[in-house]
């Protein structure tokens, strides 16, 4: 149908693209409701993966038992979207395809490595998450394409997760956001390190080096540096809410916090418990 | 963009505060304006259009939803509560006293909104504490009561464990 | 706190927490607002609005429009008879006020447009979506001119004119001085001056705007649904513009869905809705939508001051100046006047201080943006916030504690009445009680403690107090000492029916206000009977007495005040009808339980409906030298003007890494005089205190240096929300007013007077350790704002 119509959009939940035709922003000549496709909302954990239907809705991921079972960073980020009048509509696909770059699904997809599967009438293909995301509010996918799928790698059970972010006020899309996935040996060392940042870049952004620094340390200062190199590796913009030059000053205050989360034991506690 | 689409309209089934009805509406229609002119229930208010203020709350098939931000056709073989669904035969419930013996409305635009949304909470979260109840609240806008009497009126429905 | 249930009659209504009689039906979704009134045939009116700030119109095609499905007509200004094409303000000299430039807002843009969003052209249609389908096919050449969208560059020579027949871009320059400012200054051990800048604020009411016109040629009937807060005053200017009869003219004002002063003006939309009624003789609707409330009501609030302190070396002050720019956009609030904006700041200024001698400058300034109108406190939350971070920042240079250079310098409780620096007559106030008050709710010392403590851990909580003086209900003549045509008095017409059954019609109106209740109240007390027996009505300019709507936080003192005068009169007619009745003399006689009765718990002699029934058919006709009937009306008129006084303490903790500010306790004293219903006060400061702290701290409309609005959604401008708005903890002193009836003093606006002045002091006083001077003096407190503060507090070490 996608492929058919010249100006149409799908309509999944709605929350992002109703506003928008609302405020006659957007006017599509036709609306593809995809809400009552059977089979595009799932949760399977499969492995080492959890694949999720790209209709599950945020409200659904937030209070699944397994998604808090193997992945509870989603679950927690999934509570911060909006309310819950959202939650019950929205839907991970159209948050990710919406590809707001301070939105805490394309963060996670991008922190987690995840794959995007997407389909066309010519068959279906999958795509890393930092290649998903081109631009701000604008993905990879083609006109004629449908998300159906996310996976998300497991990642072993000794990986700490920090989660950080700014809003005005609860609910409100963040000003900068930042998630970190840090992976420890038995002897409580590093091993790997992701962090990714949002509202700070065009899209999401990892930041790779400040990563990189993490990797075979404890020390104390190697998290603040790691904190001021994500800082300087950052393109933010300026809008009402935040100048560019403050979002890049929140880079570095929220990574520190997201960092310390993870190598703080009691406030690893506490971050999931929030 | 001014094509036949605009005009097509389509019957839908409903259930109305658990009463069937049948109506015939036009695609683009929002379902705030759809139960507000179609289905004459007035209480469900319009704050703002593009999900933010949810003076148009309602519930569907169990779950608070923007009606502002879902057209009327996508509504069909749902179940639809409304705030004047909550009281039985004129009687209020007991989550609208708490609110009246709270004073937890002054101009009342946004009421129905809270209602729908305190329903919810109430079904999911029976205890709540008050921390809880600003956070889920806090996807509502009131101008008037600066919020503090709706918490103690949402408290104090699960307090006398009325959930409706 | 909860309601309480009181016994019917007992004539202890006044005072006491009664539950609402309004809610019910608003809980059971039978509200009533202008969008719920249905009138068969009505269609819907949308509006073409500028994208540009200022640009001249050189053509409008409406071809296309007018083509489009269930369109019905496309007006220009061309297309409406002249006499209604603008709302036109002219100074009146007779006014005290400082003379003002003529202004003209075309109710649709002749020639030129001024600010983004005003409205260009309007399409009427079967329904919104068609009409606002219409609207977009609309084609409008601009040719688009330079903007002003700065205040102080519209005041520098060769900035753009947003009129040019004004010569230059001030609305209206007043100025006055009162006693010796110079020798003050010069004399003084200390002078604080400093700049403060607020930010540009939404009444954001949830019900927008919005009206129903319907009317009938046959019988010359026009009849306007509208969500106003000022029936009459609407009536009286539609009719006047529209050229129309005013007795031919019905302003129905049904459920308001909160106003706040906003919907207490006349609108250009007002006007076209009703000539589209006239013109396609169907009822038409107008319903704004959020984005028109954001960019093309009215803002608010808008304020550059600066001002200066001169104390002496105990902190006792000596003098004051401000100098107050008000950017007011590109016309005039109508029917009052923009320049009220800065007059009531300038006017507040000197609070609740003793102030020697004061000199103001407010000076009105047009700009290229929507333009500006009263919004809960007008000008006041401005003084506030001015004088009250003028008096941290002395306390702090002079080390005085801030409470203590207050106490020093506020009006006492037997300096009452006391005439204040600009002759403004302070009547009773616990100005020094209620800062005692307030400071003890807090446990002062306590905090003190505890911010040394948690400052050594490197935790930054500060605590920061506002006092204010809130000037209410002013007479007609006080009305003129603002600057304002409006009536400060009020009628109240009492009817008590052949059953026995109280009706009370009042020209106030409620639109969240509980009057059904509180004026319920009143008129049980003087009646002797039942909450339930009492109706209140308002809003229908067909049904009551002419009114001056709601606004100033007039309507307590006001509206109850003819509400208890006409019940008084009602009681001694009942009473005289009773007496001769039953040959007991009147002073016997009191009216209790819904009859008459001897007084001192005696016995009932005649129940209400009894007395009715000799007051309407008495045996005989013989109506014994009384008016047949039971309806009285009588007209209000408190003195020059009545005020309030509060203190507000908030504690906050600020992230000095984020820069965002968690706001801990809120405290509130609150002398309003005599409370009709505390629940109903305590409600409208919780509700006043929410959206102060909106201005303080979330809340601003923002223009682009080309006038362009960048604050057109809800996700834009940021109203709080539960998770922003701490509980109020509140308190209430009473200083009846000695000269309203019943002693009771205005306090709707007050809630929201106050936090600006009190976080901003709160932020500066837990930013204190970290530099000599605080920069706190620009609201909203946006995180970015309070981290630049931060920044720079630190390098001013």
């Amino acid at each position: 149908m996608l492929a058919e119509q010249s100006d149409a959009k799908i309509l999944a939940g709605g929350q992002s693209l109703m506003p928008m035709l609302n405020l006659r922003v957007a006017a599509p000549a036709t609306l593809v409701d995809i809400n009552r496709i059977a089979g595009l909302s799932f949760i399977e954990v499969d492995g080492g993966e959890i694949r999720i239907g790209a209709l599950t809705r945020h409200r659904t991921l937030e209070t699944a038992p397994e998604i808090r079972a193997a992945l509870p960073i989603l679950a927690q980020a999934a509570a911060e979207i909006g309310h819950v009048a959202i939650r019950n509509r929205g839907t991970i696909g159209g948050s990710l395809v919406h590809a707001d770059p301070a939105a805490e699904w394309p963060l996670l997809a991008v922190l987690l490595d995840a794959k995007l599967v997407v389909r066309s009438t010519d068959g279906a293909r999958t795509i890393a998450a930092p290649e998903f995301f081109s631009g701000p509010l604008t993905s990879a996918i083609e006109p004629d394409e449908i998300l159906t799928e996310i996976r998300f790698p497991i990642l072993p059970a000794a990986t700490r997760f920090g989660f950080a972010e700014i809003c005005r006020r609860r609910g409100d899309f963040a000003i900068v956001a930042v998630a970190c996935a840090i992976g420890f040996d038995s002897r409580n060392h590093c091993v790997s390190a992701e962090i990714s940042i949002g509202g700070a870049n065009p899209t999401p952004m990892i930041a790779a080096a400040a990563g990189a620094t993490l990797k075979s340390t404890n020390e104390a200062n190697a998290i603040e540096a790691a904190a001021e190199m994500a800082a300087a590796a950052a393109d933010p913009s300026s809008d009402i809410h935040a100048s560019a030059e403050f979002r890049r000053r929140l880079v570095r205050v929220l990574t520190e916090r997201a960092l310390r989360q993870c190598f703080d034991t009691a406030q690893v506690e506490e971050a999931l418990d929030a | 963009m001014r094509d036949e689409s605009f005009t097509e309209r389509r019957t839908i089934r409903i259930v109305v505060n658990g009463v069937e009805a049948e109506r015939e509406v036009g695609v683009r229609k929002l379902l705030a304006d759809f139960i507000r002119e179609d289905l004459s229930l007035t209480g469900t208010h319009l704050g703002c259009e593009h999900g933010v203020c949810g003076a148009c709350t309602v519930i569907l098939d169990g779950q608070s939803v923007r009606s502002c931000l879902m057209l009327a056709v996508q509504a069909e073989g749902c179940a639809l509560e409304t705030v004047e669904g909550l009281a039985s035969d004129g009687k209020l419930s007991p989550l609208q006293e708490a609110f009246r013996e709270e004073h937890a409305l002054q101009c009342g635009f946004c009421t129905s909104g809270f209602l729908m949304t305190a329903r919810e909470l109430l079904k999911d979260e029976p205890n709540p504490d008050e921390q809880q109840v600003r956070e889920v609240i806090s996807g509502n806008l009131c101008r008037c009561t600066g919020y503090a009497n709706i918490v103690s009126a949402i408290m104090r429905a699960a307090a006398t464990r009325g959930v409706k | 706190m909860a309601a309480v249930q009181i016994p019917a009659g007992t004539g202890k209504l006044v005072g006491a927490r009664v539950r609402r009689v309004e809610d019910a039906r608003v809980l059971l979704g039978k509200s009533q607002f202008v969008d719920d009134v249905r009138l068969p045939g009505t269609v819907s009116i949308a509006f073409v609005r500028s994208p540009y700030a200022h640009a001249r119109i050189l053509k409008i095609d409406t071809t296309a429009a007018r083509a489009n499905p269930g369109v019905l007509a496309v007006l220009t200004y061309e297309d409406l008879p002249e006499l209604s094409r603008a709302l036109r303000l002219e100074w009146d000299p007779a006014m005290p006020s400082a003379p003002h430039k003529l202004v003209e807002w075309p109710v649709l843009a002749h020639e030129k447009v001024r600010f983004v969003g005003e409205a260009v052209a309007a399409i009427v249609a079967e329904d919104r979506y068609l009409a606002e389908d219409a609207a977009e096919l609309v084609e409008v050449d601009y040719d688009p001119l330079e903007a002003v969208a700065d205040m102080e560059r519209a005041i520098e020579p060769g900035a753009p004119l947003v009129h040019q027949e004004w010569g230059d871009n001030i609305l209206q320059a007043a100025g006055a001085e009162f006693g010796p400012v110079a020798s003050a200054f010069e004399a003084a051990d200390v002078v604080i001056s400093e700049r403060f800048s607020t930010g540009r604020h939404a009444a954001l009411p949830l019900e927008p705007r919005g009206c129903l016109a319907s009317y009938e040629a046959a019988a010359d009937l026009l009849t306007m649904w509208s969500s106003t807060q000022i029936p009459h005053i609407l009536r009286t200017n539609l009719a006047a513009i529209l050229g129309a009869a005013e007795n031919r003219v019905r302003v129905i004002a049904p459920d308001v869905g909160g106003g706040f002063g906003l919907k207490a003006h006349v609108f250009p939309e007002d006007i076209v809705t009703a000539l589209a009624a006239r013109i396609t003789g169907r009822p038409v609707k107008w319903i704004e939508d959020r984005r028109e409330n954001l960019i093309a009501s009215l803002h608010a609030k808008h304020q550059i001051v600066t001002a200066s302190l001169a104390l002496d070396r105990d902190g006792m002050i000596l003098g004051l100046r401000a100098r107050c720019l008000s950017d007011i956009g590109a016309y005039t609030e109508f029917p009052f006047s923009s320049g009220l904006e800065a007059g009531v700041a300038a006017a507040a200024m000197p609070g609740p201080y003793k102030i020697p001698a004061y000199q103001f400058e407010a000076i009105s300034i047009a700009t290229n943006k929507a333009t500006v109108g009263a919004y809960r406190g007008v000008g006041m939350p401005i003084a506030v916030f001015v004088m009250e971070r003028l008096i941290d920042i002395a306390a702090r240079r002079l080390a005085i504690d801030p409470a203590e250079l207050r106490m020093r310098n506020m009006i006492r409780r037997e300096d009452h009445p006391y005439t204040n620096v600009v002759g403004f007559q302070i009547e009773s106030g616990s100005h020094r009680e209620a800062l005692a008050k307030a400071l003890e709710m807090l446990g002062y010392e306590e905090f003190r403690a505890r911010q040394t403590a948690l400052r050594s851990r490197g935790r930054y909580i500060g605590v920061g107090i506002a006092s204010y003086i809130e000037t209410t209900a002013p007479s007609t003549a006080g009305w003129m000492m603002l600057g304002m045509r409006m009536g400060g008095y009020e009628t109240a017409t009492v009817r008590v029916d052949r059953a026995g059954k109280v009706t009370v019609l009042v020209g106030t109106h409620s639109h969240g206000q509980s009057h059904r209740t509180t004026f319920a109240q009143i008129a049980a007390d003087e009646l002797g009977v039942s909450l339930d027996d009492v109706r209140i009505e308002f809003g229908d300019t067909a049904k009551v007495p002419y009114g001056w709507g709601t606004g100033g936080s007039r309507s307590a003192v006001v509206g109850g005040g003819a509400t208890m005068k006409a019940s008084a009169v009602m009681r001694e007619k009942i009473l005289r009808i009773a007496s001769r009745a039953t040959e007991i003399p009147t002073d016997h006689l009191e009216l209790r339980d819904g009859a008459v009765a001897r007084k001192s718990g005696g016995e009932a002699v005649m129940s209400l409906a009894e007395v009715a029934r000799l007051a309407y058919l008495p045996p005989g006709g013989n109506f014994a030298g009384e008016q047949p009937g039971l309806e009285v009306a009588e007209t209000y008129e408190p003195p020059l003007m009545t005020h309030a006084n509060s203190t507000h303490i908030v504690t906050v903790e600020v992230d000095t890494g984020t820069g965002q500010v968690r706001l801990d306790r809120y405290i509130v004293v609150e002398d309003c005089g005599t409370m009709i219903n505390p629940m109903v006060v305590d409600g409208q400061i919780q509700g006043g205190v929410a959206q102060g702290i909106g201005s303080a701290m979330l809340e601003q409309i923002v223009y682009d240096g080309d006038g362009q609005i960048l604050t057109g959604t809800l996700m834009d401008y940021l109203a709080p929300t539960a998770t922003d708005v701490p509980r109020v903890e509140i308190a209430h002193l009473e200083s009846p007013s000695p000269y309203t009836l019943g002693g009771v003093k205005g306090m709707g606006e007050g809630g929201a007077i106050a936090p600006p002045g009190a976080i901003a002091n709160a932020v500066a006083d837990a930013l204190a350790p970290l530099g000599a001077r605080v920069d706190v003096n620009e609201i909203p407190l946006t995180p970015e704002r309070v981290a630049a503060t931060i920044a720079k507090t630190r390098n001013s070490k």
